[in-house]
């Protein structure tokens, strides 16, 4: 699929890998709708578009209601009269381990709370699961090629600390294979998905935190920095245009090992 | 430059080549892009329409309810809270903000 003259929509648009991803596509020739919850964040990226001579719509939304995520696909295709690209990066963490012990006694002194479960879940599984489904039902109604993108983590393989965390993003890593599977059971043939897992990638997110809990990262990736967000977009650009890619979750880490040089 | 009023907003369409900028005042008076370069090739007029249609569904009207919060547990402690019952017809769940009317706690 040509990335010139498509029509993309970017939830998660308005910071870190959202952010890189619609100003890629935006300066491919795509036009991008920046969906996100923070609105001061929605403008600027707007505006950057707009200064770049891109076409950009905002749009304020929250993924995880259903009748946002109508809003937002309605609202791209009223501005750009169809929807080819989909990319769901909208995501948050809230770490903890499942159970904290009290050093002194040995026993359970706290639990990983049903708020900072259900706000990971509701977010980066279900928040991404109503994009494709809506992204997916315009694009078979309106009869447009397209591409659906949810956005993993490599920490899908299960990461301490983040039981939430790591249970949404391997469901998100399946979705190519259910998605696409359903398609061609359906008969629908216009539509691909393919999921992007990135490993430590530099947004605000990563480059914030603690400088030496950074610098431990990085002695486990090969490439020996973070990824950028930029690198993802390419790689996103790059899944639109080879239309073999399909059904299938890429992994973009600069190699990330496990300590003692085992990739994950 | 056509300009219209909705939801307590302030809108325009300003021209920018063959195609239609939409921005909007913020609340401190400083102007914001809600979109840039639609409706290749339309007319004034027809721009306007569209952007009326566009804003309505990208900034949707509505009020922001502070409370009570529907998906707090029904114990803190001893103490069991009896909420609103969430799946009666006339119970309206509306978690959108008014610009006039911000949520003020
Ligand atoms: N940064 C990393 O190292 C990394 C690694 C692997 C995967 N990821 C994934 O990539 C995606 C983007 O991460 P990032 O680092 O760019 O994060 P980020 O915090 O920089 O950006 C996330 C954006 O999503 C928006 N958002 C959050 N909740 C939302 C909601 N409910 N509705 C609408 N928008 C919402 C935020 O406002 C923010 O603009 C996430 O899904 C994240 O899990 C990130």
């Amino acid at each position: 699929m040509e990335i010139k003259g498509s029509v993309a929509l970017v939830t998660g648009g308005g910071n870190g890998i959202g952010e890189a991803v619609v100003k890629h596509l935006a300066k491919a020739g795509a036009k991008v709708a920046v969906v996100d919850m923070v609105q001061k964040n929605i403008d600027r990226v707007v505006k950057d578009i707009k200064a770049m001579g891109g076409e950009a719509v905002g749009i304020q939304a929250n993924v995880t209601s259903e009748a946002d995520t109508a809003r937002y696909i309605k609202g791209t295709i009223e501005a750009f009269g169809q929807l080819n690209i989909a990319v769901s990066c909208a995501g948050i963490i809230r770490d903890g381990t499942m159970l904290s012990l009290d050093k002194e006694t040995g026993k359970v002194s706290k639990k990983l709370g049903l708020d900072k479960w259900q706000a990971v879940i509701d977010t980066n599984l279900t928040g991404t699961f109503l994009t494709m489904r809506d992204a997916a039902e315009a694009m078979v109604n309106g009869g447009w090629q397209g591409l659906l993108v949810p956005i993993s983590s490599v920490n899908k393989v299960g990461q301490v600390g983040q039981i939430n965390y790591s249970s949404a993003k391997v469901a998100d890593a399946l979705m190519p294979k259910i998605i696409v599977g359903e398609f061609l059971m359906r008969g629908i043939r216009n539509i691909r998905c393919v999921a992007i897992a990135p490993g430590y990638t530099a947004t605000p997110m990563l480059t914030g935190m603690n400088q030496d809990a950074l610098k431990a990262i990085l002695e486990d990736v090969h490439l020996g920095r973070l990824v950028a967000p930029e690198e993802i977009a390419s790689l996103i650009s790059y899944c639109v245009e080879n239309e073999a890619l399909n059904a299938t979750t890429i992994e973009i880490t600069g190699g990330l090992c496990y300590p003692k040089g085992i990739a994950k | 430059m056509p300009s219209l009023l909705y939801n307590d907003m302030q809108f325009s369409v300003e021209p920018s080549g063959d195609r239609w900028d939409i921005s909007y005042k913020l609340p401190s008076g400083a102007s914001a892009l809600a979109a840039a370069g639609l409706f290749p090739g339309l007319s004034e007029a027809d721009a306007a329409v569209r952007t009326l249609a566009l804003v309505k569904t990208i900034f949707p009207v509505g009020i922001k309810s502070v409370g009570p919060d529907v998906t707090h547990p029904n114990r803190i402690g001893d103490l069991k809270i009896v909420g609103p019952d969430v799946t009666h017809p006339n119970f309206i769940y509306w978690d959108k903000d008014s610009v006039s009317s911000p949520k003020t706690l």
